[in-house]
């Protein structure tokens, strides 16, 4: 075994072009585990003869074997740890650090339980690891939990709102689509969690995953909430899923149903019944908001039957007290865009409208042309996957075993029919 | 940390950008280890309220330190005309806001706050309602019924004086619709493309 400082030699000296770095990547991955972790307290000193930009391959196992130690962590009271980290994730060279992504931690400020030191220094790391902004790290699910522990929200967006094309990993997307979710659901934007919640359901999966659980149970809460109804698996739902979810949500199954019955004080005493069962999935609070979106729902249903109606009957019909509640719920609604109505007070009369948008506006143009443009990049990427998948290999291989050798007539047809 | 530039922002009054720069801050001065004492959490929260970011200002302050709740009454006075505006309490946010003595500081922020909360309100009114008591209009707006029936006529509303109703007047919106020909262009392309 060669010692702490050869090692660091080496890393000063093989620290430069692509060939040396993969040499040091292999030297440094023998040396990791027991031999570094051996040494662990005494690693410190040594991270200052070495560069954070120029040596950040070794400096990045250096701190990690460091940080191995949770004894180490807690002598340094962390404070001084974490700012090395912090200086090192903004400054290290991306090439380098590409080279180990899971060796970029976020154990060290759980374990200091200070989430909310590690948002702005993985932030930067997510930016740096990633080739293109389409690409899934595996450090951002740890960077959407920090951001869910330390209740910064808003900060989760930065790397939710863009587009993941590549994904690596299963884990990675599942995790990343659960926490996409619930911080989606914090900011209480239903739509994009409903997104999110569905990917992570909807996945290619051979055995079921708790992640993929704990998603449907949210999936069908936010769909109550958002739409009044949970839709039914949609086909390229992996089998796995389709057959097992229900089973694993029984009481979420039920409430959904109960929730289709329309009234109110029976869902209350639903929700009542089961609270524990819901508090230990830490769902009891969607849950509550489910119960709430009821009056929501019901007047809604009541501007598809009539044009205008009275606050009394409203309140009568939707099962709230007095007339003036109704008029604080139908105002509420209007306030959030979700009905379009005006309220007469002089005769207490609320009259229900069409929504007012003619789909003419330069704006509205201006939208469905990028949603446009969208859509047909996306459609783009998704036929080069496909023709990459079909000269795949391993793909043709199976697929031609399991017709047992035998080709088709349309194994040759290659130019669609109606160009002949 | 460096509050230069949120001091900046407030005396030149461009209120709506304090909400993002603080947040931005705010996460840099923690991956230091900054200790937060001095943290203006105050300006902070009615940063997001300004914005009508209500879930960002309920985060904020659920994520705030036990002592600094204790020890600010400013904070806690601006997280009251928080809770105002999450219940829909329309009349509590006005008595919330005027209730309290601001440090010179804030004070300009909390009228501009109310300013704008009133427009929001009023256009809400206007939207909701087709005739509305007066006694109503003045509860929302957080005014006595002489200046909201003010209010209301200037803004081309009338007065049924016997029944004490106001009659909601719309505005006409006018909605661009020109469309240049790029556009129309662009959409013809699509079209093409999608058929061929």
């Amino acid at each position: 075994m060669e010692t702490v400082e050869t090692l660091v030699a080496h890393i000063q000296g093989l620290s430069g072009s692509g060939e040396e770095l993969a040499h040091l990547h292999n030297l440094l991955r023998q040396a990791d585990g027991e031999p570094l972790r051996a040494h662990s307290a005494a690693l410190l000193p040594f991270l200052a003869q070495l560069h954070p930009s120029a040596h950040s391959l070794g400096f990045l196992y250096l701190l990690e074997a460091f940080a191995s130690s949770a004894s180490n962590l807690r002598a340094q009271g962390g404070g001084d740890f974490l700012v090395t980290m912090a200086d090192f994730l903004v400054s290290c060279s991306a090439e380098q650090i590409r080279l180990a992504p899971d060796k970029v931690f976020k154990n060290e400020v759980m374990q200091l339980n200070a989430p909310i030191r590690g948002i702005a220094p993985l932030r930067a790391a997510i930016r740096k690891i990633q080739t293109s902004s389409e690409e899934l790290t595996p450090i951002h699910a740890d960077y959407l939990l920090l951001c869910l522990l330390a209740k910064q929200y808003k900060a989760g967006l930065s790397v939710l709102e863009d587009d993941i094309l590549e994904v690596d990993q299963p884990k990675d997307l599942f995790l990343y689509c659960y926490y996409g979710g619930m911080i989606y659901i914090g900011l209480k934007k239903f739509t994009i969690a409903l997104d999110f919640l569905h990917n992570a359901v909807t996945a290619p999966m051979s055995s079921l995953n708790a992640i993929a659980v704990e998603a449907y149970k949210k999936y069908i809460l936010v769909s109550l909430i958002q739409n009044g109804q949970v839709p039914s698996f949609p086909k390229y739902t992996s089998s796995t899923a389709q057959r097992n979810l229900k089973n694993h949500a029984q009481v979420y199954v039920d409430l959904s149903t109960c929730y289709s019955k329309g009234n109110y004080s029976e869902l209350e005493e639903y929700i009542q019944l089961n609270a524990e069962k819901f508090q230990s999935d830490n769902n009891l609070g969607l849950v509550k908001q489910v119960l709430s979106s009821m009056y929501k729902r019901n007047i809604q249903r009541l501007t598809q039957t009539y044009l205008t109606l009275s606050l009394e009957d409203i309140a009568s019909s939707v099962q709230l007290k007095t007339p003036k509640e109704a008029e604080m719920h139908v105002l509420r609604m209007i306030e959030d865009g979700e009905i379009h109505a005006t309220i007469n007070q002089k005769d207490g009369m609320v009259s229900f409208h069409e929504d007012p948008e003619q789909y003419k506006s330069c704006e509205m143009v201006e939208h469905i042309d990028s949603s446009i443009q969208r859509l047909m990049a996306l459609s783009k990427k998704l036929s080069s996957i496909d023709e990459n998948i079909s000269c795949d290999p391993a793909y043709l291989m199976k697929t031609g075993r399991e017709r047992g050798g035998r080709f088709d007539y349309d194994d040759f047809d290659s130019v669609p029919h109606k160009y002949f | 940390m460096d509050l230069a530039a949120v001091h900046a922002a407030l005396a030149g009054k461009s209120y709506s950008s304090i909400a993002p720069l603080c947040d931005d801050l705010f996460l840099q001065a923690a991956s230091r280890g900054a200790a937060t004492d001095g943290w203006p959490y105050a300006v902070h929260l009615l940063a997001h309220l300004y914005l009508n970011d209500l879930n960002s200002a309920r985060f904020l302050w659920k994520s705030t330190p036990q002592e600094a709740k204790d020890a600010r009454p400013e904070l806690a006075a601006v997280w009251r005309i928080g809770q105002c505006l999450w219940n829909r309490d329309y009349a509590g946010v006005y008595a919330a806001a005027q209730g309290f003595e601001w440090s010179p500081e804030i004070a300009d922020f909390v009228a501009a706050f109310l300013e704008s909360y009133r427009k929001r309100i009023f256009q809400l009114l206007t939207s909701a309602y087709s005739t509305i008591s007066v006694a109503d209009v003045a509860h929302f707006m957080g005014m006595n019924e002489e200046d909201a029936t003010n209010y209301a006529m200037q803004n081309g509303w009338s007065l049924d004086a016997a029944a004490k109703m106001l009659t909601v007047v719309k505005p006409k919106v006018k909605t661009n619709q020109k469309l240049d020909a790029s556009k129309l262009q662009r959409l013809t392309e699509c079209v093409f493309h999608l058929e061929h």
